[in-house]
């Protein structure tokens, strides 16, 4: 049985008065690739970075691949994570790059690192500050995989970076998830940059998790009903609204259920990921304008 | 880590090492002036003074003076510059651009990460100082024996080992508060006006208490009264005698048969503004004065070093301690 990706129990940061992460309960399976959605200043920045020990909780504990995270170099060597606005050394080349891996990294390859590089058409001497966003987070991105770590954090790895750019970096990232049984957990306030490359879904909307599981088991229990308002008025049991609106006559429902829904007068009809999570944004903050990032 | 470290501080030092070359050159091209100028001096055999004193006024008059001061001034510049150039930016950089999250997501903790970092800056910053204050203290063994003053606050502070120990307090204040501060200039804005002012405070409150001063009371003499200060209105009067010859004077009271600081009140009709200062020197050395004298003679050269420079390396190794419990608890 292997350790959890990620594990958290009633995690909570607070930057004095303010909840970065409220309670928050997490169990992700191993070997997935997980994507970590929510509006600007939800919170996503600050559980990866207590994932990857950078923060410390205010309260709760969180473990990755059930060691404390940051706890020593063991620990450091199994982890990858590359930071938003992808950070690198603006006076030092490419290659001085993959030296520092190579001289910190018990795991590195530098064979796959420089392969890497070369796809990218990137000259190793070239100075980090040279080079262009895209190619900074790419530069992040060889690093953190050279590494080979067993999980990947990636944070809003692509926030930054333009169509083309997005598209070159989401395929690296995937024929690393090929190639080795890494966990990858990945964030963006975007569902549509994470919606083909991820199987787990987790939703963080105003510091709370509003849901996470198996991409699948999610679109398979979550429905929209549309029918005559009275009909929906009384639902069965196990069958939770998510969100509702209402005309006069007409009720417009999102609900989650595991029980079955069919044969009654209204109609029901199967969800895509990004109604699905933007259901669960609208319900967490109502009508409220979403916040800027504070981090 | 150890390679990249250097990797990262290359640059500073090879432009150090640059610096030290030149002055290496200055150095050693005055050094044989110094030789010429000295000749006289080495070959004197018995009753030596007025060679020496002839050596001084000479010494003070050539190119290789100049070159003394420069070199006194570059070492009390010198510890500032690596405190606030190679101390301050050494974690504020990282923490202010981000490349912290980098560094410390490599397999390597961050305590090990900061011994790298510390080890290797603060072996630079006593290698440069190091050399520089050993060059200057042999290049200096000449004019320090003919005329007696390297207990001199200002010459001692360049002088022996001090330099290393000031040096290696600077680099670890900056790298102190760079890690407070996170933000490169003001943290080398901060390193310099905390530094400056630690170090004008060492001589002025705390050396001169490192090490047992030496006491004396002398009689005072007309020939040994420096100076007077007397107040028109009150005739109250404040005498200051010679301090110690080839010594430092912490502290010269001038004070009575009682043992109480002499202050006057002075006879009119021979001090102020009527009297002539020979005949109030006389009558000041009729009263039966004395000078109360606290120093440090040369003798107290090495000791006060010593504990100077481990009063200064102990703070440094408070900053270190704090800096590791403050990686680890406190920065995000």
């Amino acid at each position: 049985m292997t350790a959890p990706a990620l594990k958290a129990v009633g995690l909570t940061k607070r930057y004095g008065r303010h909840h970065a992460l409220s309670d928050c309960t997490l169990d992700i399976p191993a070997s997935r690739v997980v994507g970590l959605v929510g509006p600007n200043g939800a919170g996503k920045t600050t559980l990866l970075q207590l994932a990857a020990g950078m923060l410390a909780p205010t309260a709760g504990t969180i473990e990755a691949l059930g060691g404390h995270p940051a706890s020593g170099a063991d620990q450091l060597a199994k982890v990858g994570f590359v930071a938003q606005d992808t950070p690198t050394y603006a006076n030092l080349s490419i290659a001085d790059h993959l030296r520092f891996g190579a001289h910190t990294n018990p795991g590195w390859s530098q064979a796959t690192a420089e392969e890497r590089i070369d796809q990218l058409g990137l000259d190793p001497r070239q100075k980090a500050g040279k080079l262009s966003g895209g190619q900074r987070s790419q530069l992040a991105l060889t690093m953190a995989i050279a590494k080979r770590p067993e999980l990947l954090i990636l944070d809003e790895p692509v926030a930054s970076l333009d169509p083309m750019a997005r598209r070159e970096f989401m395929k690296a990232l995937m024929g690393f998830t090929a190639d080795d049984k890494a966990s990858v957990i990945l964030s963006s306030h975007l569902v549509s940059d994470l919606e083909r490359v991820c199987d787990y879904l987790v939703v963080l909307v105003a510091s709370r998790v509003q849901i996470a599981g198996d991409v699948d088991d999610l679109l398979a229990g979550h429905f929209r009903l549309t029918g005559p308002r009275r009909e929906l008025a009384e639902l069965p049991g196990g069958v939770d609204v998510i969100e509702e609106s209402h005309t006069e006559r007409q009720s417009t429902l999102i609900v989650r259920a595991d029980v079955p829904l069919d044969g009654r007068s209204f109609t029901v009809e199967k969800l895509t990921l990004e109604d699905l999570v933007l259901a669960y944004m609208s319900k967490a903050m109502p009508a409220q304008p979403a916040r800027e990032s504070t981090r | 880590m150890i390679w990249f470290t250097w990797r990262q501080l290359r640059t500073q030092t090879l432009i150090t090492a640059a610096a030290l070359a030149a002055f290496g050159v200055l150095l050693f091209v005055t050094a044989l002036m110094v030789t010429d100028l000295y000749a006289d001096v080495a070959a004197c055999t018995s009753d030596c003074d007025g060679v020496t004193k002839a050596f001084i006024l000479r010494f003070n008059s050539s190119a290789a003076f100049t070159a003394h001061a420069t070199a006194l001034a570059a070492l009390y510049v010198l510890p500032a510059l690596i405190g606030i150039f190679w101390g301050a930016p050494l974690i504020a950089r990282e923490v202010e651009t981000g490349t912290h999250r980098l560094a410390w997501n490599q397999s390597v903790t961050r305590t090990r990460w900061l011994v790298a970092k510390l080890t290797v800056g603060g072996a630079l910053a006593v290698a440069a100082t190091g050399l520089l204050s050993w060059g200057l203290t042999v290049w200096a063994q000449r004019i320090d024996s003919a005329s007696q003053d390297r207990i001199n606050p200002l010459i001692f502070g360049a002088r022996g080992i001090v330099p290393v120990a000031y040096a290696l307090f600077a680099f670890l204040l900056g790298v102190t508060l760079g890690m407070l501060i996170r933000r490169t200039l003001p943290a080398m804005a901060t390193t310099l006006a905390v530094y400056v002012a630690a170090a004008a405070a060492m001589p002025l409150w705390v050396r001169g208490y490192l090490v047992p001063s030496r006491h004396d009371t002398v009689p005072l003499i007309a020939e040994s009264i420096h100076g007077m200060s007397i107040s028109g209105d009150t005739g109250a009067i404040e005498v200051f005698g010679d301090g110690v010859a080839n010594a430092w004077t912490v502290s010269n009271r001038t004070i009575t048969a009682t043992g109480a600081t002499f202050t006057g009140p002075a006879d009119p009709t021979v001090c102020g503004v009527q009297g002539v200062p020979a005949k109030c020197h006389e009558w000041m050395a009729s009263l039966g004065l004395r000078q109360d004298l606290l120093y440090h003679p040369d003798s107290h050269f090495w000791s006060l070093q010593w504990a100077e420079a481990g009063v200064l390396i102990g703070l440094a190794a408070l900053l270190a301690a704090f800096c590791f419990w403050w990686i680890r608890h406190r920065i995000v």
